[in-house]
């Protein structure tokens, strides 16, 4: 086991996930999103140090998801024609269908691995570092999303407070849930007012020390670009054309 | 000492005005700063001091639009001359907030920050982070997590951060207000040792200046209009005076806590603690940060479940230290009414007692800080919580809304009202309260009357507070 996928150029990890995506999106035999799927899992397994218990409990609702895409596929799914293989509750289920919906369903589980093979190997703040740096986004994006990301603990910690106080003048939250997020509301008002004037200092000190959304030239931390990252860009391209090449040919 | 050749700063006759505003905020203001002097702006809430601040800065008048006139120069050279960014390595700042200074989850993360946005070479950084470290007493801080940093260690970070610069001139607003005495004492002292190594210009803005004891050389006055009305040597000041109140505590009982105890996810927050309250007293809760303070106010008005004990009280109210967080309404009066507990002839009296009838259609967000306070209060008063218990009420609060704070709890306290106060503030201490509760490390020393606490250092130092200047002002002197 190595660390390689943790210590990849975020930034083209980043690319390298949303052109697997893209790409997948334009097959629809079930052999490629498995393929990949299970490639995918291999890779994480042999190239990252995950927490696989994290891991399970992030993809169970997304799991859960695929089984929904199976199910409406095939008792719901348009009659596309194809032959009919087989029938239970009265639903008949042609190959096409049946195809169909197991493609739907491993992209499902394919495209959120995908998602948290990022997220789980990959530091926000070195992400950040990393579009700076090698995609040139621009400064002000970059460190106002630096900001934000300081000020959630802050803005959770108000959001506690105010909920804390407001159920002391009695509010009623509801039983509902849906009364809840309607509830929600109340709740924001006063910490949105409370994170405008925050988000202003914020702005004024990062000024006052030099900063001027300039693009930068100089970096304590340059976030590396090298022959690993190209080599494991490389990789996942194998994989990706290694399973559409694959669907194709067993679809 | 760097030989003094000319000013650093220079204005003459600038005024400043906000596009929006018709009046000017500054006016005609002269004087010169020069190198190696400590300044403060002091002046009246609103007068314009931090706005002055800010066109040393440069952040006004490009961030707000703002009509500069007269003649501002910066180290010689006229202030709009400097491109963006370029006066700020030479004229550094440290703001209020300690929340809302940095971007960077750790501090060296931060510090490099800084060194990017002046383009210092990759070679220099380093060096220069661990001089500045070094300089600061911060070695030990830098891969610490900033947010995980109490505020007084925040405000280092922040005057690091200025530092690392290598600026000639240090600008300070308001770098106290959101800490304790205890803290902003051990601030003041730190800034001064810093200034004497460095020869650093410092100018301040601030409305606490008690605190700063002999720091500051000279102090320059603003009115309220926004005019100099005094550029004089700096002398010591004393803190403000609150008027002398006799006190109001009734014979009945208004709270009283039997072996109180609080665990939250099996953590015991304090131990079982017992104490009555009288109608009419006003006490003081005070003791170190972490040391169960809020935990313990918001169990006696029941946000926090409580595990142990009993608290007998006909109602307590709570009010936070940013009151909006009460507010659910669209107006002062429904504000009041929210609960439906009073009925609309006694929210009207209410509303005369507490003075909010000229705001009672206003929206409860859209007024002042002290206004804020009083409809909390009334609010409360309006859900049948006589007893009111205030979370640190005057940290961040100059001279006139201390005042203000003082006397709403005088009228309060005169019709029978209780008050709980959490504070670090032992000057506001001094003159408000009947008795002071100290706690510690979530166990609670004790209630003491509360002249006895203040000629008690020893007490007062166990539990990380300073005494009230002048403490033995109130006591009769021995003829």
């Amino acid at each position: 086991m190595s660390r390689l996928l943790h210590e990849m150029n975020p930034s083209v990890k980043f690319l390298v996930v949303i052109v697997s995506m893209l790409t997948m999106a334009f097959f629809f035999n079930p052999w490629t999103p498995l393929l990949f799927w299970l490639g995918l899992l291999i890779v994480q397994l042999l190239l990252s140090r995950v927490n696989w218990k994290l891991w399970a409990l992030m993809m169970l609702p997304f799991g859960l998801g695929a089984i929904g895409y199976l199910w409406t596929t095939l008792v719901f799914g348009a009659d596309t024609g194809g032959d009919v293989i087989g029938s239970f509750l009265g639903i008949e289920v042609t190959d096409e269908q049946w195809a169909r919906a197991w493609s739907l369903t491993f992209r499902v589980l394919s495209f959120s691995s995908l998602s948290l093979l990022f997220a789980l190997t990959t530091d926000p703040v070195t992400f950040i570092m990393s579009l700076m740096q090698q995609l040139r986004v621009p400064p002000k994006l970059a460190y106002g999303t630096m900001v934000s990301y300081q000020f959630l603990p802050v803005l959770k910690d108000e959001l506690v407070q105010i909920r804390q106080a407001q159920r002391l003048r009695g509010v009623d939250e509801g039983k509902h849930w849906w009364q809840r997020v309607l509830g929600m509301r109340r709740l924001l008002i006063p910490m949105l007012a409370g994170a405008v004037r925050k988000a202003e200092r914020a702005a004024f000190a990062m000024e006052a020390r030099g900063f001027t959304g300039e693009p930068r030239s100089e970096f304590y931390r340059p976030v590396k670009l090298g022959a690993r990252d190209w080599a494991l860009g490389g990789l996942f391209a194998l994989l990706l054309t290694g399973s559409c090449v694959a669907g194709v040919m067993l679809g | 000492m760097r030989p003094v050749s000319e000013p650093v700063l220079s204005l003459e006759k600038v005024s400043f005005r906000f596009p929006e505003d018709d009046r000017a905020t500054l006016n005609e203001i002269s004087f010169l700063v020069n190198s190696g002097e400590r300044v403060v702006l002091s002046g009246p809430s609103g007068c314009g001091k931090s706005t002055l601040l800010y066109l040393l800065n440069r952040l006004y008048p490009a961030n707000c639009d703002g009509i500069v006139s007269g003649s501002l120069e910066l180290f010689g050279r006229p202030s709009d001359s400097w491109k963006p960014g370029e006066i700020n390595r030479r004229i550094a700042t440290v703001f209020q907030d300690p929340d809302a200074q940095f971007c960077m989850p750790t501090v060296e993360e931060e510090l490099a920050f800084t060194l990017e946005n002046i383009r210092i070479p990759r070679d220099e950084m380093e060096s220069r982070i661990t001089g500045v470290l070094e300089l600061t007493g911060l070695e030990g801080f830098r891969n610490t997590v900033i947010q995980t940093l109490s505020g007084g260690q925040k405000q280092r970070v922040a005057t690091a951060c200025a530092l690392i610069m290598h600026p000639d001139v240090l600008l300070l607003d308001e770098p106290l207000a959101h800490l304790d005495p205890h803290t902003a004492l051990e601030l003041v002292r730190w800034l001064d040792e810093l200034q004497k190594q460095t020869g650093l210009t410092i100018v301040a803005v601030e409305h606490r200046l008690d605190l700063w004891n002999e720091f500051f050389d000279r102090e320059i006055c603003l009115g309220a209009d926004g005019q100099l009305i005094g550029d004089r040597p700096f002398t010591p000041k004393p803190a403000i005076r609150f008027p002398e109140r006799p006190s109001a505590i009734r014979s009945e009982s208004a709270m009283s806590v039997e072996s109180l105890s609080v665990r939250i996810k099996g953590q015991q927050i304090f131990a079982p603690l017992s104490f009555v309250l009288r109608a009419g007293e006003v006490a003081v809760l005070a003791g170190p940060n972490g040391s169960g303070k809020s935990s313990l106010a918001k169990a006696l008005c029941g946000i926090y479940k409580t595990s142990g004990g009993k608290v007998h009280a006909s109602g307590i109210g709570y009010v936070p230290q940013s009151p909006e967080f009460l507010f659910l309404t669209s107006s002062v009066r429904d504000e009041l009414a929210f609960s439906g507990f009073a009925s609309p002839n006694s929210i009207d009296d209410l509303t005369d007692r507490l003075r909010l009838g000229e705001i009672r259609n206003a929206h409860p967000f859209s007024v002042s800080h002290g206004q804020k306070r009083r409809v909390a209060i009334g609010a409360m008063l309006a859900d049948n919580r006589p007893v009111i218990v205030m979370d640190e009420p005057t940290s961040g609060q100059d001279a006139g809304a201390l005042l203000e704070l003082f006397n709403l709890i005088e009228e309060r306290r005169r019709e029978g009202n209780t008050f709980l106060i959490i504070t670090h503030d032992m000057e506001f201490a001094a003159a408000a309260a009947d008795s002071v509760l100290l706690i510690k490390d979530g166990v609670f020393t004790g209630k003491y009357r509360a002249q006895e606490v203040w000629t008690d250092h020893a007490l007062l130092a166990a539990h990380h507070l300073v005494p009230p200047k002048g403490a033995n002002a109130h006591e009769p002197a021995f003829a």
